[in-house]
């Protein structure tokens, strides 16, 4: 009791400043300003717009384009080769699909019927129908069944072809 | 198929036609009566020009040619002046109006124009709905007569329908979006391969007469129906007051250039500034991402 009354007001003081906090923001406000620690010129009746950080959402919408492949001369590591610079001098063009790659797809139909598609030929399909048979019966020893739609201009192969087709017209230059 | 009327004497037309075979021995007898509206087809087609035409070129294609591809070429007329002379030649971008002439997809685009609006609101009273018939006529057994359990059943007269058509149907259904753009390529091509495009420099004409447009229509043989394209969402008075009254010549934004419309009329009319949008737009489906958040929202190069 005497020593409590006989205490120092300073040392008093020392010991409640842990249970007395200084007038001002909570800690949980540590980073945040107020409108009235603005510099005094900063401090304006009237909100004022800027575009100027708008460009920060701009370079995350997506484009809606496919875009060109950089360009290269030989087959890129992923196996991907561009096609040649001038048009084969053929009856017939296959062009790419619109991510750039040989438009050749395979397909299974009742489980075991394998069918491989050869889409988007321009030209003469049956001189490539020739020369398709041709060469599958080069690589493979025999000429497997196609059938030809002229009106859709698409070749069908019986059996899943799809790597030598890819590869042949790679080599000829579409 | 008969175009327009030229006014030529019938007998004129047979001297014309024996001169022109005069090579050969003409077996058209000289006191022929030919019908007035005749159009010799060698007469009234102009070649497509030429490579060296003095002409000069007004507009080659924006977006890149497909190396084995050339570009197309047409004359470009003038709706002003009353001559059938050309003012120039353009350059048509073969990826839009030279496809090949898929006559199942305009088929499809057609019906699926037709279709896709229409609501059939036929519908019948099935026997719960006809009024009454909630009594059982006549005793199961007993009466003699057939058993029924209703007298609005549809074995009856006067009962509901059994299988007739229900309420209001909606035959909706969205072809996809690359089929319909590869319609309009398809009937745009077809139409160029047929004589029945026509390109021209903008879309003023001199009087806003309906009969003036209608002289200068027969004077170009451009056909019976004529379907006018600009781009824009004003269009001079003239040619709004001119068409405004006439049945068989419209004229249309380029966004509402459809399958119908284009087989609907014989001749189709586009101006320069549309043909530049309609390229613009068609040929962007051709190199597009599949949509990762649908179109109507914002896109960096969306066309």
């Amino acid at each position: 009791m005497a020593a409590l009354r006989t205490a120092h007001p300073a040392v008093l003081r020392g010991a409640l400043r842990l249970y007395i906090r200084a007038p001002g923001p909570p800690a949980s406000a540590v980073g945040l300003r107020c409108v009235s620690d603005a510099a005094p010129q900063d401090q304006t009746g009237v909100p004022s717009e800027s575009t100027e950080e708008y460009k920060f959402v701009e370079r995350l919408v997506p484009p809606s384009r496919v875009p060109a492949p950089p360009p290269r001369a030989g087959p890129s590591p992923s196996g991907w080769t561009p096609p040649a610079d001038a048009p084969p001098p053929l009856a017939y063009t296959v062009r790419r699909s619109r991510m750039h790659n040989i438009p050749v797809y395979t397909d299974t139909t009742h489980g075991s019927r394998r069918t491989t598609l050869v889409r988007k030929v321009e030209g003469d399909i049956w001189a490539l129908e020739r020369d398709v048979k041709q060469h599958l019966k080069e690589v493979m020893g025999t000429e497997p069944p196609t059938q030809v739609n002229e009106v859709t201009m698409t070749l069908k192969v019986k059996g899943h072809v799809d790597s030598e087709l890819k590869e042949w017209l790679v080599s000829k230059g579409f | 198929m008969l175009r327009c009327t030229l006014l030529v004497c019938g007998r004129g037309v047979v001297r014309l036609l024996a001169s022109s075979f005069c090579s050969e021995s003409s077996a058209l007898p000289p006191n022929l009566l030919l019908p007035t509206n005749l159009v010799d087809p060698s007469r009234s087609k102009r070649p497509p020009p030429p490579a060296d035409c003095p002409l000069p070129l007004l507009r080659s294609c924006d977006a890149v040619v497909p190396a084995h591809l050339s570009a197309v070429q047409t004359w470009v007329e003038t709706l002003e002046a009353r001559g059938s002379e050309p003012l120039g030649w353009a350059q048509l971008h073969p990826d839009v109006f030279a496809v090949a002439p898929r006559l199942d997809i305009l088929h499809e685009v057609e019906t699926w124009q037709k279709n896709f609006k229409r609501i059939s609101h036929a519908n019948t009273k099935i026997r719960s709905e006809v009024r009454g018939g909630g009594r059982k006529p006549w005793n199961q057994k007993g009466s003699g007569r057939a058993r029924h359990g209703s007298i609005r059943s549809p074995i009856w007269k006067g009962g509901g329908v059994s299988n007739g058509p229900r309420g209001p149907t909606s035959y909706f259904y969205m072809l996809p979006m690359k089929l319909r753009v590869q319609g309009l390529k398809v009937a745009l091509s077809s139409k160029l391969a047929q004589d029945d495009l026509h390109i021209v420099d903008s879309v003023n004409i001199s009087s806003p007469d309906p009969q003036d447009l209608l002289h200068l229509i027969r004077e170009k043989l451009w056909g019976e129906s004529v379907l006018i394209v600009d781009v824009g969402e004003e269009f001079p008075e003239n040619i709004l007051q001119a068409t405004a009254s006439l049945k068989t010549v419209n004229i249309i934004p380029a966004i509402g250039l459809n399958v119908h419309s284009m087989l609907k009329h014989e001749a189709v009319v586009l101006t320069l500034e549309s043909v530049r949008f309609l390229e613009e737009k068609l040929l962007w489906h051709d190199q597009r991402y599949t949509p990762l958040y649908p179109y109507k929202l914002p896109y960096s190069d969306l066309p």
